[in-house]
C-alpha cells in the first residue's frame, strides 16, 4: 500500500473514534492533519511519536473561516506532499424531544455535523482538484440517520444529510477518481452515546445479530480500507457497521 | 501574466492531463459547450487556480455569469 507522502485531514481527533482514526492512519504511514476543539494528553502522545507527520489545530467546526484557515495551514505544513483525502468525523449531539429542543441547539448540531463537514470537504477539495488525481472523502455518519432514534432528531437529520452529501459529491468528483463514501457506525460506547443508559444499551445489544455494541476498531478497519488504493471503485455508498442491527 | 494568459496556461494543462486536444484559446472562445473538451468540474478547477494565483475571489458573494475565456479573464482583472 502506498501511503508515503500522502496526508489526510481528520476532524474531531481529540477523543473517541476521531482519535482512533488519526492513530491508525498515522500507523499506516499517512500524514494526518487533525483538528478538534480541545487538545489532550492523547494528542500530545501522537505528536511525540509521529512528529511532523501529525499536525493539530484547534478548530470549531461551526466556524467556517477557521476551517478554511486550518486547511490552508495544513497545506503549507505538508507542502510537497499530496493531500489524499478528508475524514469528516467531528460531530456533536443534543438530546431531547423535538418540540422542546432549543432552536439554537438544532442550529448548532446542523452547523457542526453537516455544514462544517461540507465546508471542510470544500476546502480540502480545492487543494485536491488542482492535482486532478484520485483521492478519498469519508463521512462518518450514523445508523440514526438511516433508521432514526427517539430524542436524536437533529443529530439524525445531520447524519442523513451527510449521506446525501456523499452521494451527490461522489457523482461530482468521480471523474477525477475521488471517491466519496459514508460510514454509518452502530451504537458505540463513546462520549456521543453518553445519553444512552444501560437499559437502552442492553436492548441494542439484544437486537444486534452479532450480539455486541460497535467497537472503535470495527469502524477504524473499514475506514483504513476505504482510504486505501484497493477501495478505488467504491463510491457514493453508505457502509453500515452495526453488527446487523439494521439488517 | 494576464488573467487570459493564466487561463490559457491552466486550460492547456487540464486538457493535456485528460489527453484531449488543445486548440486555440482566444478571448471569445466559449469555455463550455464549445471547441474545448472541458466540463464543469474542469471549469471549477480553473477557477480555484485563478483565485489562488490572482488573490481575487469574484464569486465569493455568488455566481457571476460568464461564457468565454475573455469574460472569465475580466473577472480576474483582465
Amino acid at each position: 500500500m502506498t501511503t508515503d507522502h500522502r496526508w489526510l485531514i481528520v476532524s474531531g481527533v481529540s477523543r473517541g473514534l476521531g482519535l482512533a482514526l488519526a492513530r491508525d492512519l498515522l500507523a499506516q504511514g499517512y500524514g494526518v492533519a487533525g483538528c478538534s476543539t480541545t487538545f489532550g494528553d492523547d494528542l500530545e502522545a501522537l505528536k511525540a511519536v509521529h512528529g511532523d507527520k501529525f499536525l493539530w489545530q484547534a478548530v470549531d467546526m461551526a466556524d467556517t473561516q477557521a476551517i478554511e484557515g486550518f486547511v490552508s495551514a495544513a497545506t503549507t505544513a505538508f507542502a510537497g506532499q499530496r493531500l489524499w483525502g478528508v475524514v469528516n468525523n467531528a460531530g456533536m449531539s443534543v438530546e431531547g424531544i423535538l418540540s422542546t429542543l432549543p432552536v439554537s441547539d438544532i442550529e448548532q448540531v446542523l452547523q457542526v455535523n453537516l455544514t462544517g463537514a461540507i465546508c471542510l470537504t470544500r476546502s480540502a477539495l480545492r487543494q485536491m482538484m488542482k492535482t486532478r488525481k484520485p483521492g478519498r472523502v469519508i463521512n462518518i455518519s450514523s445508523i440514526t440517520g438511516l433508521r432514526g432514534y427517539t430524542g436524536l432528531t437533529a443529530y439524525a437529520a445531520s447524519k442523513a444529510g451527510l449521506d446525501g452529501f456523499s452521494r451527490a459529491l461522489a457523482r461530482e468528483v468521480g471523474r477525477v477518481g475521488i471517491t466519496v463514501n459514508s460510514v454509518a457506525p452502530g451504537y458505540m460506547k463513546t462520549a456521543l452515546s453518553e445519553g444512552l443508559d444501560d437499559r437502552q444499551l442492553d436492548q441494542i445489544v439484544r437486537r444486534t445479530p452479532l450480539n455486541r455494541l460497535c467497537e472503535l476498531a470495527d469502524v477504524v478497519h473499514l475506514v483504513r480500507f476505504l482510504v486505501s488504493e484497493e477501495a478505488g471503485f467504491i463510491t457514493g455508498q453508505t457502509l453500515v457497521v452495526d453488527g446487523g442491527l439494521t439488517s | 501574466m494576464s488573467a487570459l494568459d493564466l487561463i490559457r496556461e491552466e486550460l492547456t494543462q487540464i486538457l493535456a492531463d485528460k489527453g484531449a486536444e488543445t486548440g486555440e484559446i482566444a478571448a471569445d472562445t466559449p469555455l463550455l459547450n464549445g471547441p474545448l473538451d472541458i466540463d464543469s468540474l474542469d471549469l471549477a478547477t480553473l477557477v480555484v487556480v485563478l483565485e489562488e494565483k490572482t488573490g481575487l475571489t469574484p464569486f465569493a458573494d455568488g455566481f457571476v455569469l460568464f461564457h468565454t475565456a475573455g469574460e472569465l479573464a475580466a473577472l480576474f482583472g483582465g
